[in-house]
This record gives C-alpha cells, sequence and structure tokens, in this order.
C-alpha cells in the first residue's frame, strides 16, 4: 500500500469555535492507481490533501485525530525537516491556478532546475538538461527553446503542464492534483487529463485527484470517494458510483451535470435528492423530463429585439519609441446575428476567442471600432454616452465571477436598490425595498438577508444577488457572462434552473456566454461557436451538438468529458 | 421595512474592529493616544495646564513628589516643566491633526482624479507630484516657514502641504485596480455615471488605506513639528516638544536633564502609539493580509 488515510480529523479554530474541516476520512491509494476525491467547495476535500501534504496551516490548523501512512510511515508524526524532505521527492502536488503556482519573474527553466538540484543535487547545467527533457515529456512544443521563456510568455495549459513537469520531476510515487483543470478549457482539459494518466502509467505513480466534477474523474479514477460536508458520504469503485450510487448525494452528483445527450426539463439538485438533515426523497419525476426544445419562432411573439450587423473591434497593438500602431489585434471581426425575444443564444468558445468582449460590446460597455448593433430598430453602436443611460434598463449583464462583482461596502439592499435609484423605477425608498424584497423571493434568497454584506454569502448565493440586481431594473435581455463558470456543479445547476425559471416567468432573451458545451446545449436554443474574433459556426443547439459542420466544432464537442468510467 | 427581521450583519468594518478589539497591543495604543488627546483638549480649552507660564520654584529645580506642579522639576525661569510638557501636548497633536486634515483631502483628491480619468489628467497628477517630491521635504519646509514667516499657523500650512504625496500615490493605484473589477463594471451596466462610480463605489473601498495612512501621517507631523521648532522654524513665544529640546542643549552641561527627558518620553509614546495602531490598523482593515 502507498498510502493509507485512516480515520484523519482535521480542526480549525476560527473566532466562533473551533470547526471540523475534515471529519473520520479514510482511503487508500496503491500504486498506479487513481483515486478521485468529489465533493463541492468548503466540504474538506482540498484540506484532506493538504494534510497528506503536511501543509495544514497550525495555528489555526490541526490534525486532532488519525494517521497518514505513507509506505508504512506516519506522516503526521513527522517533523518539518523530514516533511520537507517527502515533499517535492515522494509526495508533490498540482495545484489548481497555474497562473499563481508559478513564479512570474523566473524562466521556467530556472524553476524546473531549482527543484531537480534541490531534491536530486544535480549541477546547474545537469538540471538544465534534464528540465529540457521534461519539458518534452509533458509535450511542450520545442522544449529546447521553451525553457528560456517566462510563465506569462505561455498559454495557461502550457503552463499547467509545467507545473506536471515540476511535479514529476523527481518522479515521486505520489501525486496529488487538486482541481488541475479547473481552470482550463475544455480542450486543453483533455489534454492535460490525457497527459496526468499517460505519465501515472509511465511512473506507475499514485495519483490522487481532487474536483468537484464527477464528470471529469470518471475517465480517469478506478475508484471515488465522495465527501459532503466534511464526511466521506461514499466510497466505492468508480463504476459503482456511476452505476449504482448509494447515497442520496452522489446521486445528485451525478444527475446536476447537464450532458449533451439527453434534455430534462430542469436539472436535478442537491434539495431533490436529500433534505437539510440529509434525508433521502424521491426526486419528482416531471423535472427528469426529457424536452424537445422548440426551435421554431413565432413573428409575433418572438420578434427579432437585437439585430447585430458585421460588428468590429479592434484594439491597437502599439510598438516603438512613439507608440505608433503597428497592427491590430481583431478581438470582435465582423460578428452578425439576430436574437429574437424569450430565446437564448448560446456563445461558446475557448478563452481568447472574443466571446465576452462582443457580450461587453453589445452592452456598450466598450465602444466598437465599426459596426451596426440595432436594438429594436435604433442603432446604438454609435450613440453618445450620455444617451446609453435609458438603454441600461432594457439591457443588463450577469459577471462570472461573484466575489468580485459585487461592492464589498454595500449591503445586499443597497446593491439590489441602486439600479432603481439609477433608473428611476418606484417612487419611494419603501416601494423600493419592497421590490427588493419581492427580487429576492423570485431569486431564492431570504428577504430578511438585504440588510448582509455580500462575504457573508456563498457564491452561488452571490450570483443569486447579482441575478436579482440585474433584474430589479425590469430588462428585456440579460448577458450571462460565464455566470455559471465559477460555481460547483451541484449550485451551477441551481442557478440555470433559475435562470430558466425567470425566462418563463418574465419573458426574458439571453445571451449566455459560456465554456462549458453541455451547459450551452442545455440552456441555449442557438449556438454560435466563436473561434479568433469570428463565429465560425452557428445553428440550433441541437444541430451545432449532432451534427458540427466545422471541424473546430467537433474538436470541442469530442473534449467533453463523457462522464463514464474508465473500465467499460 | 416593518416587517423586516433585524439580523446581526457584519460590514467590513465591524469585521475589521473585532479584529482590532482582539489585538491588546492596539488598544494599549488607542488607550493612550485618547489620553493624549484628553490632555491636548483639556490644555486647549484652558482647563490644564494654562498657567504654564507662572513660576512654581527657583530656577532649575530638580524633580520632586512634593508638589505636582515640580513632579518635572523647574526650568531656567522657574516655570513648571511638567505644565510646559502639558501644553507641548496640544501643540503637537493640533499639528498632527490639523497637518493630516490639510493633507489627505488633497492627497484623496488627486490620486483618485488621476486613478479613476487616466490619460492628461492623469500624467498632469503625476508630473505635479513627481516635481514635487523631488524637492527635499525639510527644503521645502523651511521655505514655507520663511515665505508665511513663523508660527504654528506656518506649520500647519507646511505640514500639510509637503505630506500629500505618499497618500496621493498609494489612492491613484488603488484606483486604478478598482476601476476595473467588476462591481465597477456591473455599476456602469446599471447607468451609474462617474460621480457615483467614483464616490459610492471606489472611495469606499479604498478608503480604509487612508484610515492606515492618516495614522502614520499624524506621528510623522509631530515629528517633523519638534524638528522644525528645534531649528528654530516653528512656534515661537509658547512651550513645544522641540523648543524643549532645544533649550536642553545649554542646560545639558549643567546637568540638567529632566526638561529633555520631559519632552522626549512625551514624544515618545505618543509616536510609538501611532505607530503600533497603524501596523494594527493595517492587518485589520487590509483584506490582503486577511487570513483564510
Amino acid at each position: 500500500m502507498l498510502l493509507s488515510v485512516k480515520d484523519l480529523c482535521v480542526d480549525f479554530s476560527t473566532q466562533d469555535g473551533t470547526m471540523r474541516a475534515v471529519n473520520n476520512v479514510s482511503f487508500n491509494i496503491e500504486e498506479g492507481k487513481t483515486v478521485g476525491l468529489v465533493g463541492e467547495s468548503g466540504s474538506g476535500k482540498s484540506v484532506t490533501s493538504l494534510a497528506i501534504m503536511g501543509l495544514i496551516p497550525d495555528p489555526p490548523g490541526k490534525i486532532s485525530q488519525g494517521e497518514i501512512l505513507y509506505k508504512e510511515q506516519d506522516l503526521v508524526k513527522f517533523s518539518d525537516a523530514e516533511m520537507r524532505a517527502i515533499r517535492g521527492n515522494d509526495i508533490s502536488m498540482v495545484f489548481q491556478e497555474p497562473m499563481t503556482s508559478l513564479n512570474p519573474v523566473f524562466t521556467v527553466g530556472d524553476q524546473l532546475s531549482e527543484v531537480l538540484m534541490l531534491h536530486k543535487n544535480m549541477s546547474r547545467k545537469e538540471a538544465w538538461e534534464k528540465s529540457i527533457e521534461l519539458l518534452n515529456k509533458v509535450g511542450i512544443p520545442n522544449p529546447k527553446h521553451s525553457v528560456g521563456k517566462y510563465p506569462h510568455e505561455m498559454s495557461g495549459g502550457q503552463k499547467q503542464r509545467v507545473v506536471i513537469a515540476m511535479a514529476i520531476a523527481c518522479e515521486p510515487r505520489l501525486l496529488i492534483a487538486d482541481e488541475p483543470t479547473t481552470a482550463l478549457d475544455v480542450t486543453i482539459q483533455k489534454q492535460v487529463l490525457d497527459l496526468m494518466l499517460e505519465l501515472q502509467d509511465q511512473y506507475q505513480m499514485g495519483l490522487l485527484f481532487i474536483t468537484h466534477d464527477l464528470g471529469v474523474i470518471g475517465d480517469i479514477a478506478d475508484e471515488v470517494v465522495v465527501m459532503y460536508k466534511s464526511n466521506v458520504v461514499e466510497h466505492n469503485t468508480t463504476s459503482k458510483i456511476f452505476y449504482q450510487p448509494q447515497h442520496p448525494y452522489t446521486k445528485s452528483l451525478l444527475a446536476c451535470r447537464p450532458s449533451s445527450d439527453h434534455n430534462p426539463k430542469r436539472l436535478l439538485t442537491v434539495s431533490d435528492f436529500m433534505d437539510a438533515q440529509g434525508n433521502p426523497l424521491t426526486p419528482e419525476t416531471s423535472k427528469m423530463e426529457k424536452v424537445e426544445k422548440d426551435f421554431g419562432y413565432d413573428e409575433e411573439k418572438n420578434p427579432v429585439i437585437l439585430e447585430v450587423n458585421d460588428l468590429n473591434l479592434h484594439f491597437p497593438i502599439k510598438a516603438g519609441l512613439f507608440r505608433r500602431t503597428v497592427d491590430y489585434t481583431k478581438a470582435v471581426n465582423g460578428v452578425s446575428f439576430k436574437l429574437r425575444k424569450g430565446k437564448t443564444l448560446g456563445l461558446v468558445g475557448e478563452s481568447g476567442c472574443g466571446k465576452t468582449t462582443l457580450g461587453r460590446t453589445i452592452l456598450r460597455l466598450l465602444d466598437p471600432t465599426s459596426g451596426e448593433i440595432i436594438y429594436r430598430g435604433k442603432n446604438i453602436a454609435d450613440l453618445p454616452k450620455y444617451q446609453l443611460k435609458a438603454l441600461r434598463s432594457k439591457m443588463q449583464i450577469i459577471f462570472q465571477d461573484p466575489y468580485s462583482s459585487l461592492n464589498p461596502r454595500m449591503t445586499v439592499a443597497e446593491i439590489i436598490m441602486e439600479p432603481m435609484i439609477l433608473n428611476n423605477i418606484k417612487n419611494s425608498k419603501k416601494e423600493r425595498f419592497e421590490h427588493a424584497q419581492w427580487l429576492m423571493k423570485k431569486v431564492g434568497l431570504e428577504p430578511e438577508q438585504l440588510s448582509r454584506y455580500p462575504h457573508e454569502f456563498s457564491g452561488g448565493q452571490r450570483q443569486r444577488i447579482s441575478i436579482a440586481r440585474a433584474l430589479a431594473v425590469d430588462p428585456e435581455f440579460i448577458i450571462c457572462d460565464e455566470s455559471v463558470s465559477a460555481l460547483d456543479v451541484s449550485v451551477q445547476a441551481q442557478v440555470l434552473n433559475l435562470l430558466l425559471d425567470l425566462q418563463d416567468e418574465f419573458g426574458l432573451t439571453y445571451i449566455f456566454i459560456s465554456h462549458d458545451l453541455s451547459v450551452i446545449n442545455f440552456i441555449a436554443d442557438e449556438v454560435a461557436v466563436m473561434r479568433q474574433g469570428e463565429i465560425v459556426e452557428m445553428n440550433t443547439a441541437s444541430m451545432v451538438y449532432h451534427q458540427p459542420e466545422q471541424e473546430y466544432t467537433r474538436t470541442l464537442l469530442e473534449a467533453i468529458p463523457r462522464g463514464v468510467p474508465k473500465d467499460e | 421595512m416593518e416587517n423586516t427581521i433585524k439580523i446581526k450583519s457584519r460590514s467590513v468594518w465591524s469585521d475589521a474592529w473585532d479584529r482590532l478589539k482582539r489585538d491588546k497591543l492596539a488598544m494599549v495604543s488607542l488607550g493612550v493616544i485618547i489620553i493624549y488627546a484628553v490632555v491636548a483638549i483639556l490644555s486647549a480649552t484652558g482647563l490644564l495646564a494654562a498657567d504654564w507660564d507662572q513660576k512654581v520654584g527657583e530656577s532649575y529645580m530638580a524633580p520632586t513628589t512634593e508638589k505636582i506642579s515640580l513632579l518635572f522639576g523647574t526650568d531656567i525661569f522657574g516655570y513648571s516643566v511638567l505644565r510646559k510638557v502639558i501644553h507641548g501636548t496640544q501643540i503637537a497633536m493640533s499639528v498632527g491633526l490639523i497637518s493630516t486634515l490639510i493633507a489627505i483631502p488633497i492627497g484623496i483628491s488627486l490620486g483618485a482624479l488621476a486613478g479613476y480619468f487616466g490619460k492628461w489628467i492623469d500624467e498632469a497628477v503625476v508630473w505635479f507630484y513627481t516635481t514635487f517630491s523631488s524637492v527635499p521635504g525639510i527644503m521645502l519646509l523651511m521655505s514655507i516657514a520663511f515665505a508665511f514667516g513663523k508660527g504654528l499657523t506656518t506649520l500647519y500650512i507646511a505640514l500639510g502641504l509637503t505630506s500629500w504625496v505618499g497618500l496621493c500615490r498609494l489612492i491613484r493605484g488603488e484606483v486604478m485596480k478598482h476601476k476595473n473589477r467588476e462591481y465597477v463594471q456591473a455599476a456602469t451596466a446599471i447607468g451609474a455615471g462617474n460621480g457615483r462610480k467614483l464616490f459610492i463605489h471606489i472611495i469606499p473601498n479604498v478608503i480604509h488605506l487612508v484610515i492606515i495612512n492618516a495614522s502614520l501621517q499624524f506621528q510623522v507631523a509631530i515629528k517633523s513639528e519638534v524638528i522644525l521648532s528645534y531649528l528654530g522654524l516653528g512656534v515661537t513665544g509658547q512651550p513645544s516638544w522641540g523648543t524643549m529640546i532645544d533649550d536642553a542643549k545649554q542646560e545639558l552641561a549643567q546637568g540638567v536633564w529632566w526638561q529633555l527627558a520631559g519632552a522626549t518620553f512625551a514624544m515618545f509614546f505618543v509616536v510609538l502609539a501611532f505607530n503600533i495602531l497603524g501596523d494594527a490598523l493595517r492587518d485589520a482593515l487590509d483584506p490582503k493580509l486577511k487570513g483564510k
């Protein structure tokens, strides 16, 4: 047995007393095997991995009970110096965010060499040679040249490959990967997952893979440990977890992820499977019903409200002493489409394809270089700033990051009432407050929580507040810019359901921007695939998914994790 | 609003106050500062040490516990050193307060304008403060003191006008960072204008830096007052810690140490308290250091 975690408990002391982050967690990892650790944020999965690495900050954290046996030695009893020898050498770790796990002031070669010189006592020259070999192994193109690059000169996927190269530099016996692909695009995610599997096979490492998304883990794990509120609720082989889940939480995790081959009316969420006390419930079957989307439209009911014609946004690239414009970055390049009332347009593409820029240009948060944005028969593309105010109540946006899109110094009431004040909606403070209370109920929050501040809410709740703010002006259409990407899958399903409920109730029109094709397939009527500032394919959702015309669309579709156990 | 149930809600400010309260040393420092402030107010209103220019005994009497006014001894004229220290506290605190109150509005407004509007406004402000700060501070202070004549008012203005640059730089950078945050873009999307974005959204998110900066600025001003008065450019005609230290130059040779000791200790404790409080405020208010 390579690693054996027995009855692990980790406590954190906070100002409100001691909180147990990990409670009686046990699992084993054998050489060459992969164990998936699944749970939502705050479930204790990352704390478990930090405990194995001996990285629990003490204080406030403390391993209060249990053993972590690595090759029959208890790591809990190790001193800091002994732990340092193990860390990076025998056990190493890949973190979620490749942007912050590399030091920006050193070249990737320096950083790789440092690991090798520290743990393998190599000379600088040997370490440099080995670094090139490692970069080659993780599939970095032209490793001899790339070894001298700085992290900012590489793409996100390449950076994550470098981080993996650092992790495997000393040929560790155990690799811990904490959400290594969450920050990456689907196509890159697939490549990184394939690479990790290949390396594991080659070195016969044990792999502990931590994620909030069961879909990712299906392809790679031998066993899955499901954590919920600090406890392990289910532990079984991957195929058992996928085909015969026992615990209601596991069932809900499997059900809440939209998949491309069946389209339910609403996604099932944790609350459909268990109540607040954790007692299992039987989900209502009506929700699971497959719906055939109606891709037709009615000129009366679904008139064209927004038409974008040959829209361009080019950023000048300036160079030289006098900062002359030498070239342009074509962030949005000749984009045209029509949007009908009550429908949802899905905008999909990899990061950097211009989908976010397009969304912000339509709202005139950015100014287009040329082209037309016709809203209800009026071209708003070159409307001066002061005339835009009237439009603000018609078009709204919901941002990606629920942590930075709400002003931390304002109460929720102030946040939701601000757009009403600015757009002269409702007459008195009392009416506005009542409207805010009504909106809170609509987005599934308690009206009593209006007096609280954003930091007192979870990510999903904050996203609901953003939705309430957008709805406060009674808009006609809303741009959802990666609005569910930062959320756990289980929370993502709740927010998607909410957006659909609101669409039914208020006849809202959405432009839904996402890099996740399964989410787009679930929510959108029409899909536009963007690449390098251009729309390469646009069709109804089912056509794009089942009969894609472009090679690029096919690549994107193939990269979606199938969510099927690997032994199948 | 009648049907609202009151839930205890913690703003960023009350959170910070909770953190600050748990820092014992910071609370002691705050206590020390409050005592100094009370002494200064009592002195300014004439309730305490108003009679500093009355003889209480012979020239250069050593400290004794016989009478409170003789606790720190007497100076060359037989005036009570304790009363002079108390009067000096009033001068020091008023210089700290008023010069900080002059510096802060300049720092915030120029910094916020430059950071928010950018372009030529930014270039003008940056040019102005780089030029301004390239002149050595003490030179600037001396020239202002010579131009306006000596006295307390000159001190307030001189110290106020020379200490806004650091804050201005800080605010400019923070405003630049915040104006691209999504919550500010969200404000644009709901129709907020420049004024609203700047004053309602951005400034409340950077104002904690002003508080940290002010607490550190305060003690710099106190020290500057002492230095200027020592150089004979500051307070005249009434005792301040600086003039007391200046007097002590000659006295020390005669073994008279109490005037120097009184002024130095008085200054030491308040400067130390402001430094500790400034650091504690930074820990309590700066969200980046907020432990996870």
